[in-house]
């Protein structure tokens, strides 16, 4: 893996904390915006219904007042002094009619009653309204088709700053339109009483009354422009304001070429939803924070005990059984139970390590011990030995030297043996000795140059064998790290006897080589001699264990002892090959890296 | 050149062993003018002139001390301590002659200032040589000054 960070790498504590952390996260998170979104759509849904119900109740509203109005300027248009008026062309009843007219005239929003014939040709005209629209007739009554006997309120039109609305109605005579009651009013709402209104139906709220035809748009204050293009009545239209999301809903006004509209900021609606947002995260945040503070100290609460396990453990671990460190978890969970087994366990480790610190120091005692006895029995018979062993020798020569002339041939023999056996003992003295000193003597470990050593002792030991020509090969011999001393005395023993045991040879060949392995290097001396008989191969390396007698070849039995304790020092190895009157091969190994 | 002059002082508890010294070194005639004691204790009266030979002058150096390590009453190293301590007798030639060939008699002996130290091979032969090679190195080629 090459990522750097890796769950791996944290603490228990750390991952504890974290994993709690993200489930709190995660369902906070999830539970915020599953409700944001419900309370929305909640929201959404009871704006836009209260909505439905403000513009149905709103248009209702408008077409009964239209419909009161429609109903007066009807009955007006039905008055016999009205229909003979226009029949007669404003002659007869004038005055009559005109009455019936000004009784229109109930407040100032009505600027113009008039009475046209057929042909839209004024007729008679109310002086209470004296406001001239200037709209062109022809095309309000193209638009607002009024029907014999009926009564209607057209579209609203727009004259310099105001706003006018026509009612007009049919004035019949036997079932045929002879003419029209024309009335304008005008549409003025005070802008208090829009705002109030708005307050009424919501903060951020918009009304709106235009025409069906969608020609003018108003706020009952003014025209304006229209917000938004009208696809539907009914269903909600969502269009962007200057205030941002609008959501708005057109209701058409009966009795009249008009329609309501009633727009609400969706940002207004949504304020309590963003505000339950808000306090969801600042809740969440602060559960967040309390979490982490509860997972850290629960996880805490985990991994003290842990970690007091651990530094015991590494403690037993290193090497520390003396003193054991007993962990004092109170608790009844299964780290209290790890624990208590782990006191058992190190008490046992403690006990045990005792138990065999005390065994091997009695040992070590004993072995101290045994070793002084041991040295104390090597200098006795270094020195105690050899004295009486001199003197045995010393006389023998004495008596040979001073009496040889006083004795026969058999007391000769008898002297020369008590001398040869003397020396032979003293021999045997000295290779034991050498054999025993190997024991206490400390390797010393430096880089040995074989090939060197080799030639080295092969001269010297050809300088005390010079009674015949031994051919001696000498091969590569790799350097190796070794005590030098020993080594040289391995070559030697090893050496000695190659030359000793093929001295019986007419042509006596000794072969020294080198095999190189991964971990060691193994050294050989072959010679072409005596050789020996491989079932008694395992005796070879014994002290004092021949294969020969000593009128054979003389030797005390410790040379090959001696190359073995050597060897085993320097963890190598030591064994041999031969055929009886062939020869023999002696190997030694030595690790390429020796462990002083 | 007195007459009386001791050439070898042989320090020796052993009669078999000092009887061997002087037959070898009689042999070279380097036994003419030897003196024999058989322990530590003795060997520090002559030197220092005590006891027994409390007449004998000081001033009659041995010209080389052949000294056996283990012995009765005062051992061979002691004995070499003190002569090697001393002004008058630090200059006298000491050749350790003993069967122990154990380091640690070697080291204690060339620390406290032995001229030689010989280690008694078993055999006669090899022992009659050491001991006439000695007396010829310390008596002859070594010209003792006073």
């Amino acid at each position: 893996m090459s990522n750097n960070f890796s769950l791996n790498r944290l603490s228990i504590q750390q991952r504890l904390t974290l994993l709690i952390c993200t489930l709190l996260l995660s369902a906070i998170v999830i539970y915020g915006f599953a409700n944001y979104y419900s309370l929305k759509k909640a929201s959404l849904t009871i704006a836009s219904d209260r909505i439905g119900l403000l513009t149905t109740q709103i248009s209702t509203m408008f077409g009964q007042s239209a419909q009161a109005v429609t109903k007066l300027e009807y009955a007006t248009a039905t008055q016999n002094s009205v229909v003979q008026c226009v029949k007669s062309g404003g002659k007869d009843f004038r005055k009559e009619a005109l009455a019936e007219l000004d009784k229109l005239h109930t407040d100032s929003t009505w600027v113009s009653i008039e009475l046209l014939d057929q042909n839209l040709v004024p007729v008679l005209r109310s002086d209470k309204a004296l406001v001239n629209v200037n709209v062109d007739t022809k095309a309000v009554l193209a638009f607002t088709h009024v029907g014999p006997d009926s009564s209607k309120v057209g579209k609203i039109y727009k004259v310099g700053d105001s706003m006018y609305y026509p009612v007009i109605a049919t004035v019949v005579d036997k079932g045929r339109t002879i003419g029209y009651v024309m009335c304008w009013q005008m549409l003025r709402v005070a802008p208090k009483a829009v705002a109030q209104f708005t307050q009424l139906i919501g903060t951020g709220t918009r009304l709106y009354i235009a025409n069906t035809d969608g020609s003018l748009w108003t706020n009952l204050i003014k025209p304006v422009a229209a917000p938004f293009k009208i696809n539907s009545m009914g269903e909600p239209i969502e269009y962007t304001g200057p205030d941002g999301l609008m959501i708005a809903k057109v209701q058409p006004v009966p009795n009249t070429g008009w329609l309501t509209a009633i727009a609400f900021s969706e940002q207004n609606i949504l304020e309590g939803v963003n505000s339950f947002m808000k306090w969801i995260l600042i809740f969440g945040l602060l559960l967040t924070a309390i979490g982490i503070f509860a997972a850290w100290a629960m996880s805490r609460n985990i991994t003290r005990p842990l970690s007091q396990l651990t530094r015991a453990a590494k403690a037993v671990s290193q090497g520390n059984y003396s003193s054991p460190k007993f962990i004092d978890v109170n608790r009844n969970d299964e780290l209290g139970e790890l624990a208590i087994a782990f006191n058992i366990m190190t008490a046992e480790v403690h006990h045990t390590w005792q138990n065999l610190d005390n065994k091997v120091k009695e040992r070590t005692l004993q072995l101290e011990r045994v070793n002084k006895e041991l040295e104390a029995f090597s200098y006795s018979v270094s020195h105690d030995l050899r004295t009486p062993l001199r003197a045995v020798s010393g006389y023998s020569i004495m008596l040979k030297e001073d009496y040889e002339d006083k004795l026969d041939a058999e007391g000769k023999r008898i002297i020369g043996n008590i001398i040869s056996n003397a020396r032979m003992m003293g021999k045997l003295i000295d290779d034991l000795l050498a054999f025993s000193r190997l024991g206490k003597k400390e390797l010393t470990s430096t880089k040995v140059d074989m090939q060197l050593l080799a030639i080295s002792v092969v001269n010297e030991l050809l300088q005390e064998n010079l009674e015949k020509d031994y051919k001696i090969n000498i091969g590569i011999l790799p350097p190796i790290e070794a005590d030098p001393g020993m080594v040289k005395q391995v070559l030697m023993n090893l050496l000695s006897n190659a030359i000793k045991y093929s001295s019986k040879k007419a042509e006596p060949e000794i072969e020294i080589g080198s095999e190189d392995e991964e971990t060691r290097t193994i050294y050989y001396v072959k010679d072409n001699g005596v050789g020996f008989d491989m079932a008694y191969a395992g005796k070879l390396f014994g002290v004092f264990q021949r294969l020969h007698s000593q009128e054979e070849f003389e030797g005390t039995g410790v040379g090959l002892a001696l190359v073995k304790r050597i060897i085993d020092k320097h963890n190598g190895e030591v064994w041999a090959d031969g055929k009886e009157n062939i020869g023999a091969a002696f190997y030694f190994s030595l690790p390429k890296k020796t462990i002083v | 050149m007195n007459d009386d002059r001791v050439e070898i002082l042989l320090v020796e508890d052993n009669p078999h062993d000092a009887e061997m010294t002087i037959r070898a070194l009689k042999k070279s005639n380097l036994a003419n003018r030897l003196i024999h004691v058989k322990d530590g204790a003795e060997a520090l009266d002559f030197i220092f002139s005590r006891g027994v030979f409390s007449e004998r002058s000081t001033d009659n150096k041995p010209k080389v001390i052949l000294l056996d390590i283990k012995m009765p009453k005062v051992d061979g190293i002691e004995v070499l301590r003190q002569i090697k301590s001393n002004e008058n007798t630090k200059t006298i030639p000491v050749v350790i002659m003993t069967s122990s060939k154990e380091e640690q008699d070697i080291i204690t002996s060339y620390n406290l200032g032995v001229n030689s130290y010989v280690v008694k091979p078993v055999d006669f032969e090899g022992f009659a040589k050491a001991v006439s090679e000695l007396g010829f190195y310390w008596l002859i080629t070594n010209q003792y000054t006073d």
